[in-house]
């Protein structure tokens, strides 16, 4: 096992071979069984479709016939081949094609091994045969209790085949923060040069400027108040509005002044730009 | 306190943006159509383009750039890594075909003489109480009553009375086929799974289906039709009681990694011997489906008895064999188990 336990008890952090780690939300009972019932009612739905259809053939034709007879009977058998096919094959199926079953996709859940790879047919197969015991004595209760009892949620059928289900992040672009309206030149004249943020301020200060516009005037000034006092003594810096202090600062602090890439930031003209770096680091 | 870089996250970004939004696009379609169907270009530019994007990931976590930029690469790394490991870019093309036929031939018989232990316990703890069952309801057919309820015995026992001169319809056969599938294959399976509460579950399934087959048989034949019930049995039985213990054979298996680890933890000792010995229930399975082709289609239908007990015994022999011999080297089963497994247990 490659990874470490996360600061919350629903990460999982793993190490790939690029020494990138990755952290992933481990899915909780409540999601799982959601998927779970829409899966059911696929699976079901499907088979009771297929069940009328043959049922509607055999009464429509009147059964007249003894040919017409056994073909109805025939009928009944693929129904139940189907049912075979719903408790036994589906997840197996979908799972060792897709990294989960069309119920887990509609809930947004992945099933990954603990080791953060896509899981083949061998983890598939044994995950899905161990169903059968977790679902015993009734509603999976078994399954819940080894959930609980595991340290990522993982039922006795995702224990057997080292696998968990996982809550995959999605990749969206988040617009970088600019600074709106732009800074006066009176706000800037006592803000200092250099500002220096550690990363727990730079990331609550960010989180802070994000939100802000989902939050009351009257809340968003309250909650700035809290980190806008202490850097701003800090700094010397002091402002009316303490929402705006932290724009600016935070502003200051990442975008040091310039809003642009240097010009010389093209890739044709690597050497040229990395001794403009190297000068400016020394300055 | 040192800044880690002297580029704005904005230049940053833009600089490298092409890039990440080439391997989201290449993400994309490589999940929607699979790696296999991508152009032999786009799959070369894969793999470059996913360590770049790690190494901007590491250079904005170093440099403390936002949350959301970090998040931004994380998730986009993190799709691309399940694409880059995926299940498909660690077997060969050619791969497929031949590790099922390897399987079949090799890996399965081999498993199952490996685990003979079990497979014998389970085999045991069968047919015994089979044998229990039978001749308990020979000496009092009322016992059979304690074991399969009598509703269900009555009919049975009139259409064995029946024998099979008639035949079966074309539409019955393949009923029970369907029947036979959902119901046996059901069962084996169950009675693998239920292995892993130590065993018990297993050994459970395994002596109440020997005790009510048993008392089933015993009942029949005590009604004076035992000739038509064994003439039935005999088409199929060895594939499919066969195939049963099999199924009970790796559940106890299981069970007892867990009971008996060894030098290696409960949960490790659990995984490997469950992929070690998932081929048998694969294998367990396939004899179920043949075994209900033949009940169905082959075991009531109107050929003679004689012929009937012939195939019957030729199909036991054959079936014993494969299991004992198939896949044997002059040095015994000690190279190759056929355990390539290339997702380690962890």
């Amino acid at each position: 096992m490659s990874g470490a336990r996360g600061p919350l008890d629903t990460d999982v952090a793993i190490e790939t071979p690029e020494h990138i780690v990755f952290h992933y939300r481990v899915a909780g009972p409540a999601r799982r069984a959601l998927g779970h019932v829409l899966d059911l009612l696929l699976c079901y739905g499907g088979v009771a479709v297929l069940g009328v259809v043959v049922w509607l053939a055999a009464s429509g034709g009147g059964l007249e016939t003894e040919e017409l007879q056994a073909t109805a009977k025939g009928g009944f058998g693929l129904v139940l081949l189907a049912l075979f096919a719903a408790q036994w094959v589906y997840f197996v199926v979908c799972e060792a094609y897709w990294g989960r079953s069309p119920g887990k996709m509609a809930v947004g859940l992945r099933v990954v091994t603990t080791s953060g790879r896509p899981i083949g047919w061998r983890a598939a197969a044994l995950r899905n045969l161990l169903r059968a015991a977790d679902l015993l004595p009734v509603a999976y209760l078994t399954g819940v209790v080894s959930m609980a009892l595991s340290s990522r949620f993982q039922r006795l059928g995702d224990l057997i085949a080292g696998t968990m289900v996982i809550v995959p992040e999605s990749a969206r672009a988040a617009r970088a923060l600019e600074l709106s309206p732009p800074a006066e030149p009176r706000e800037l004249r006592d803000l200092p040069e250099h500002v220096v943020l550690d990363a727990e301020e730079r990331g609550a200060i960010e989180l802070f400027l994000r939100r802000r516009h989902s939050l009351g005037t009257a809340r968003e000034l309250e909650l700035a108040s809290v980190l806008a006092r202490p850097i701003g003594d800090r700094l010397g810096y002091a402002h009316p509005n303490p929402s705006r202090l932290l724009a600016l600062v935070y502003d200051r602090a990442v975008n040091a002044g310039r809003l642009e890439a240097p010009s010389s930031w093209h890739p044709r003209e690597r050497t040229s730009s990395k001794k403009r770096r190297a000068g400016e680091a020394r300055s | 306190m040192t800044v880690a870089s002297t580029l704005t996250e904005k230049a940053f970004t833009e600089r490298r943006k092409p890039e990440w939004e080439a391997l989201d696009a290449l993400t994309n379609e490589a999940q929607r159509r699979g790696i296999k169907k991508l152009e032999p270009d786009a799959v070369l530019r894969m793999s470059p383009l996913y360590r770049s994007v790690c190494a901007d990931l590491a250079a904005a976590q170093a440099a403390r750039y936002s949350a959301p930029l970090v998040d931004y690469l994380l998730g986009l790394t993190a799709a691309a890594h399940t694409v880059v490991y995926g299940p498909h870019a660690r077997g060969r093309e050619d791969g497929r075909k031949g590790r099922i036929r390897q399987a079949w031939l090799v890996a399965f018989p081999r498993a199952v003489r490996r685990f003979k232990r079990e497979m014998l316990l389970a085999a045991a703890l069968f047919f015994v109480p089979f044998a229990l069952g039978c001749v308990l309801t020979l000496r009092d057919p009322s016992f059979a009553f304690r074991v399969v309820p009598e509703a269900m015995l009555r009919p049975l026992t009139e259409a064995y009375a029946k024998g099979f001169d008639a035949g079966r319809e074309a539409g019955d056969g393949a009923f029970m086929a369907g029947f036979y599938v959902y119901n046996n294959v059901g069962i084996a399976l169950r009675c693998f799974a239920l292995g892993i509460f130590g065993g018990l579950g297993s050994a459970f399934y395994l002596v109440q289906n020997g005790l009510s087959i048993g008392a089933i048989l015993g009942y029949v034949a005590s009604q004076g039709a035992g000739e038509n019930i064994v003439v039935f049995i005999v088409g199929h039985g060895s594939l499919e009681l066969g195939a049963i213990v099999l199924a009970g054979g790796s559940g106890l298996s299981i069970g007892w990694s867990l009971v008996a680890p060894g030098e290696l933890p409960r949960l490790v000792s659990l995984q490997r011997r469950a992929r070690e010995i998932l081929v048998v229930v694969a294998g367990a399975a396939v004899m179920l489906f043949m075994a209900a082709a033949i009940e169905a289609f082959w075991s009531g239908s109107s050929a003679p008895r004689e012929v009937k007990v012939a195939v019957g015994g030729t199909l036991f022999v054959l079936v014993l064999a494969y299991v004992l011999f198939a896949g044997r080297t002059q040095d015994g089963d000690l190279e190759a188990s056929g355990d390539d497994s290339p997702e380690e247990p962890s």
